[in-house]
């Protein structure tokens, strides 16, 4: 699980507890932003509620936690800010990305070895060839598995993309995949 | 008694179909090989490995979704034995004994021991379950809306206090995943609420988007920062059974874990991460040597795996019985059943006896399984754990891209997912615990429906809720328990148990 960032006491400044002084803004952001959301929608009577109680009151509510942070890190010692790292989400993320933005016109033949290899680039010390290799593999694992296994309907290859001999070995092993599966819910029975 | 007998006879016919047994099986055997996954949590699995159950009927895709559900948590306990990276908070504890075992050359009989626990507290959880369903779902039709309500704020005040760290953040995190569980159209108005016009998330967040980003994406973000040397362990593995002295020793530690984790299990808001971190302080404390503890001793893995399994199994009496998730991963369990079309609660008992049953059944089942395949398979995944992160990582962003979409068929969710993974890391970032929000997440819609009820039967009168005399000591424990995480002496003593365990 998440460990919780160490403990690094700062005594310098009038800031005792940077962690919480972000904390607290963070927290009045989401609050500004939920209570925006729900600005329009009406309080209602007590006796029926209106949808914009529970949104609004529970904003406020963030909001006054967010303050209470922001007082605590003047007054009460605490830790300094992690730094962020900027070439992981960018990476990690922008590989998901991709993946949403290809899925979609050319199937998992494009994201799947996309979303690995941009994903990948997070590590500084990933090498290519080891890469190409373990992005068609996975991609044709996750093909076999999530399409023909279990029959999720994910595209695969809609755009036709494959080479005719990849392909053909991919509809062998999937022929048998599918006999051999075919044999094992005859033995099961459904 | 003779209802208990019955009830779990027929929850076992339906568990020993042949059909049945097979996805219990497959359920256990994928769920533990992606919790083996360093940093792969049971959160993450299930998220990802729901979607292979959509084609299955109810039944046998709850009983398959437990089945990954255990199989994560033994997984985890495996890596943090072998990896010493805990998979999640529970098996934290492991990690201490555990890991020095396995460089002791005795990672075998560590992780043999930790099956045999878990199978024991396994057993003894389900019988436990079987025994309170009924009276507890008798209870639970007394319940009126505001008793439910009181019941839900007693769960996430208990989310607070176990959670590491400033009680202030605790409260307000949950709070967040409150505010987030009312973006949508509001049920009863059919008015839209934080949806900023967009239609996309219209019908409210999805519970698994939230989960793939904030403990799939965020996870990972968190380990490619760490630049950690994982010493996978080089040593033999060694035999796997324990011999007649381990199992002497161990005897008495997992008796002792099964019962505190199973007590500490039932309780709402998360109980199940104590009972680890209980059992290891109760068997250091009871050991002639205490000083043997952290350097292999088998009492401190014995002991708390088998409460983590015990609490683990004993978390679904809630859901299933009140149907209100104690914990993040029952109240993403909330979000499968409800894409299968079961809403947890009382009635499933009541109206699906054969489903409420069964899975009881397929829980012991399970565990027998988990026993089976874990012991042959340790090799497997050994090697499994030797593959290096910078290909691991790649690999379990496009399982969970896979996963995300497959549940809706929509790219959009997947960059939903993307956008909670940075709001994940930005959490952790900024020193909060993740996991609370999802609890109040799942909790604050039901939360709002209750509130909403109780105040039109009470005519809007606040009253109700002190009036009633079961909602009423429901807030006073709620409040007891606040003031007692505030107070300064107890405030210490909880940041000490969670120190003495990292």
């Amino acid at each position: 699980m998440s460990e919780m960032p160490t403990n690094r006491p700062v005594s310098r400044g009038i800031l005792k507890s940077p962690l919480d002084f972000g904390g607290g803004l963070f927290l009045i952001g989401l609050a500004i932003v939920g209570f925006g959301g729900g600005f329009s929608l009406p309080f209602g009577q007590l006796s029926g509620i209106g949808s914009g109680l529970m949104p609004k009151t529970v904003a406020v509510l963030v909001a006054a936690f967010g303050v209470l942070l922001l007082v605590q890190s003047l007054f009460m010692r605490g830790d300094q800010l992690e730094a962020w790292a900027v070439r992981g989400p960018i990476f990690v993320l922008g590989g998901v990305l991709v993946f949403a933005a290809t899925i979609r016109p050319w199937g998992l033949v494009v994201a799947g070895p996309l979303a690995v290899i941009v994903s990948a680039l997070a590590d500084k010390d990933s090498r290519p060839a080891e890469l190409a290799i373990a992005a068609v593999a996975l991609t044709l694992l996750c093909g076999l598995l999530f399409k023909e296994l279990l029959n999720l309907p994910i595209p695969f290859d809609p755009a036709g993309l494959i080479p005719e001999p990849i392909f053909r070995a991919y509809v062998g092993v999937k022929a048998g995949i599918a006999q051999a599966f075919a044999a094992l819910k005859a033995g099961i029975g459904r | 008694m003779t209802d208990l007998v019955g009830n779990l006879a027929l929850g076992l016919s339906v568990a020993l179909s042949l059909k049945n047994l097979a996805l219990c099986f497959l359920g256990c055997l994928i769920g533990t090989l992606v919790g083996v996954l360093p940093g792969v949590g049971p959160i993450a699995t299930i998220t990802m490995l729901l979607p292979i159950t959509f084609g299955i009927d109810p039944i046998g895709a709850l009983i398959m979704l437990a089945g990954i559900y255990y199989g994560a948590q033994y997984g985890g306990s495996t890596t943090a034995i072998l990896v010493n990276i805990p998979g999640e908070a529970t098996s934290v504890v492991t990690t201490l004994d555990g890991h020095q075992m396995a460089k002791q050359g005795r990672a075998g009989v560590a992780l043999g021991i930790a099956a045999i626990g878990s199978f024991i507290a396994g057993c003894v959880a389900t019988v436990i379950i079987a025994a309170l369903a009924v009276p507890l779902t008798a209870m639970a039709l007394l319940f009126g809306p505001a008793d439910y309500f009181a019941l839900m704020v007693l769960g996430l005040m208990f989310a607070v206090v176990l959670a590491r760290g400033s009680v202030a953040k605790a409260i307000a995190i949950i709070l967040v995943g409150i505010l987030l569980s009312t973006v949508g159209t509001d049920l009863e108005s059919g008015e839209e609420r934080l949806t900023f016009g967009w239609n996309e998330i219209a019908d409210g967040l999805d519970v698994a988007v939230i989960a793939m980003g904030m403990f799939g994406f965020a996870e990972i973000l968190r380990n490619l920062e760490t630049t950690q040397t994982r010493d996978v362990v080089h040593a033999a593995i060694g035999r796997l059974l324990p011999n007649g002295q381990d199992m002497r020793q161990s005897a008495a530690p997992i008796a002792r874990g099964t019962l505190l984790g199973s007590l500490l299990g039932l309780l709402p808001g998360n109980g199940a991460v104590l009972g680890p971190f209980a059992s290891y302080t109760l068997e250091k404390k009871l050991a002639k040597d205490p000083s043997r503890f952290g350097r292999g001793a088998i009492e401190g893995v014995a002991g708390p795996e088998s409460a983590n399994n015990a609490g683990a199994q004993t978390a679904f009496i809630p859901l299933l019985t009140l149907g209100i998730p104690p914990n993040a991963v029952m109240a993403l369990m909330v979000g499968a059943m409800t894409i299968h079309g079961i809403v947890p609660g009382p009635q499933i008992m009541t109206k699906q006896p054969q489903l409420f049953w069964g899975m009881i059944a397929s829980m012991w089942i399970g565990n027998l399984m988990l026993l089976v395949i874990n012991l042959p398979l340790i090799g497997l995944w050994v090697r499994f754990l030797k593959v290096p992160y910078r290909l691991m990582f790649p690999s379990i962003v496009l399982l969970c891209c896979i996963g995300i979409y497959s549940i809706n068929n929509s790219p959009t969710e997947v960059i939903m997912t993307a956008a909670f993974g940075l709001f994940g890391y930005a959490l952790v970032k900024f020193g909060f615990e993740p996991a609370p929000l999802l609890l109040g997440f799942v909790l604050g819609r039901l939360m709002e429906e209750k509130l909403r009820q109780a105040l039109v039967i009470s005519r809007g009168s606040f009253k109700t809720f002190v009036e009633r005399p079961l909602s009423a000591g429901l807030l006073l424990v709620a409040l007891v328990l606040i003031v007692i995480a505030i107070l300064p002496s107890i405030r210490q003593s909880r940041e000490q148990v969670f120190k003495e365990a990292d």
